[in-house]
């Protein structure tokens, strides 16, 4: 009982010292928040690629280009290879015919590319879209180095695999973001143990007396203790705040983009598992800030 | 109840603050460390008060050497005495009652009962009707009252006064060690350093007079002057 109402009173003096400096107060959360925010940012960004190129992994299309200036026996020969083929689910032809038309039409329709109605050959080569029975990455592959070796053929291409190129850069951006997220977090915990290191100085007349009249180093210090905790909650709700406003500009930018896509781009407004975890860390951080600098601060403090 | 043998302090870079000190105290007595300023009667209280460690020679509180005290039972050694400083060391930003009630705090009592006992402190040395006050908008006497009260309110059985009517003037002054004598009477072991005998004049107090850290007079007989 009296331990709790020890913390109580603790808490209480705390709250109030941060009442009647409320700026001061703000400016350290804030300080705190801007250093949780900028990794979430991040983290929300890699998060969300990462969930677009898993789900491209997972295409199994292969596109198969002809040679150019091959004859028609040549497309017949792969087109019945394909057909033969037990991996294949299914496969559409476009000749290059088609494809300089479809080229044509949409170069004229939109109105840039007027390059290519000046071309007097058709550049294009003759294409297979096949798509594989299996999602298999080492199946995909292996079809894939097996139709690259029909003759005529000039590439084989796996879609999958720019993904996969995706995901590894984006690997590298996690580590890249921990890297960051670690560097602040050392910069918070100078911070808050300067800010509080500041408060016990202010602070000294009651410290001397108050280990002149018997308080034990545990008492003085739990009140910069909770300060530290405090700081940390605030920061972490302010960072949550501007998260939820970065994510709802975000997604009203997009929106039109998933439209055209038909697919939806927009990110998770609320994130439970990403505010508490910001939350819980810098709380945890704004405890050892103060906790790494107040035994040192009120053990500097002399009393005679 | 305080025992000195032999007890020496020195400073570093100074000449002994106290040589070769010895002194028993018993529990309930009224004693008073006279002496000029810079002679050791400040030392001597912080010596009494764990606030400093001997050089040499023992300091006994209640039977426990302080020299091989914890730094972790200091504060519960110091909650058994009530200090007084001539500068009152009161905290500016909090009104009367919340400056009494921190040693309470410190002992873990805190709501209705604290409040009782801080305004029975407050009443003893009569400034029960300041308790709102701000400690800046009172008197030098009665910045000491207050002072005397956050000393009394744990109910140690020790007080220690260092100057305690050092800057007052002398109706100030009796008023003061009026109320250390009452204290003194409800069996609160009492000690006072003063440069100052106005207070004592009155009555036959034991005194203990140091001169360059040595104790030259001691109307006690266990008293050892070396």
């Amino acid at each position: 009982m009296n331990w709790l109402n020890q913390h109580l009173q603790a808490i209480k003096l705390v709250l109030s010292r941060m009442d009647s400096n409320k700026l001061s107060t703000f400016m350290i959360s804030l300080v705190i928040a801007v250093a949780m925010a900028i990794p979430g940012v991040f983290y929300l960004g890699v998060e969300h690629l990462s969930k677009l190129s898993n789900h491209m992994q997972n295409e199994t299309e292969i596109s198969l280009f002809v040679k150019l200036d091959e004859p028609a026996s040549t497309l017949t020969a792969i087109d019945a290879a394909l057909k033969s083929n037990p991996a294949i689910q299914t496969y559409t032809l476009a000749t290059k015919a088609e494809a300089w038309e479809d080229l044509k039409a949409k170069a004229a329709s939109s109105k840039i590319n007027s390059e290519v109605q000046n071309l007097e050959q058709n550049p294009l080569p003759d294409a297979f879209f096949i798509q594989a029975k299996s999602a298999d990455a080492a199946a995909l592959a292996t079809l894939r180095d097996e139709l690259q070796a029909l003759p005529g053929v000039e590439q084989a291409l796996l879609n999958a695999e720019w993904a996969k190129r995706l995901s590894s850069i984006l690997a590298l951006g996690t580590k890249i973001i921990a890297f960051i997220a670690a560097l602040l977090a050392l910069a918070l915990l100078v911070i808050i143990g300067n800010t509080v290191r500041m408060q016990i100085l202010t602070q000294k007349d009651e410290i001397v007396v108050s280990k002149l009249i018997g308080a034990t180093t545990n008492f003085i210090r739990t009140p910069f203790l909770y300060a530290g905790i405090v700081y940390g909650l605030f920061g972490g709700l302010l960072a949550m705040a501007m998260l939820m406003f970065i994510v709802q500009l975000y997604n009203q930018s997009v929106a039109q983009l998933s439209q055209l896509y038909s697919n939806d781009f927009s990110l998770a407004w609320f994130n439970p598992p990403l505010y508490l975890g910001i939350i819980l860390l810098s709380i945890f951080i704004g405890w050892l800030g103060s906790f790494l600098s107040v035994s040192r601060a009120i053990a500097a403090i002399k009393i005679d | 109840m305080i025992k000195f043998d032999h007890v020496t302090k020195r400073y570093p870079g100074s000449n002994e603050a106290l040589s070769q000190v010895s002194f028993d105290i018993e529990s309930g007595e009224l004693v008073f460390v006279t002496g000029h300023s810079g002679a050791g009667k400040s030392t001597l209280l912080k010596l009494i008060a764990a606030i400093e460690r001997p050089t040499s020679g023992t300091v006994l509180i209640a039977n426990q050497n302080i020299s091989q005290l914890k730094a972790a039972a200091i504060p519960y050694m110091r909650r058994r005495f009530g200090l007084i400083f001539q500068d009152h060391k009161l905290l500016y930003d909090r009104n009367c009652f919340e400056n009494v009630i921190l040693p309470l705090h410190i002992n873990g009592i805190t709501g209705l009962d604290a409040a009782k006992r801080v305004r029975a402190a407050l009443d003893k040395v009569g400034l029960l009707h300041k308790e709102k006050a701000m400690p800046i908008t009172l008197s030098g006497g009665e910045q000491q009252r207050l002072a005397i009260a956050r000393a009394v309110v744990s109910r140690p059985s020790i007080l220690i006064a260092d100057e305690p009517t050092g800057n007052l003037d002398s109706s100030y002054a009796a008023d003061i060690m009026g109320i250390f004598q009452d204290f003194n009477q409800v069996g609160v072991t009492v000690i006072v350093a003063t440069h100052d005998a106005r207070g004592m004049s009155a009555t036959q107090n034991r005194v203990l007079h140091l001169d360059h850290g040595r104790l030259t007079v001691s109307n006690s007989a266990e008293s050892v002057n070396a």
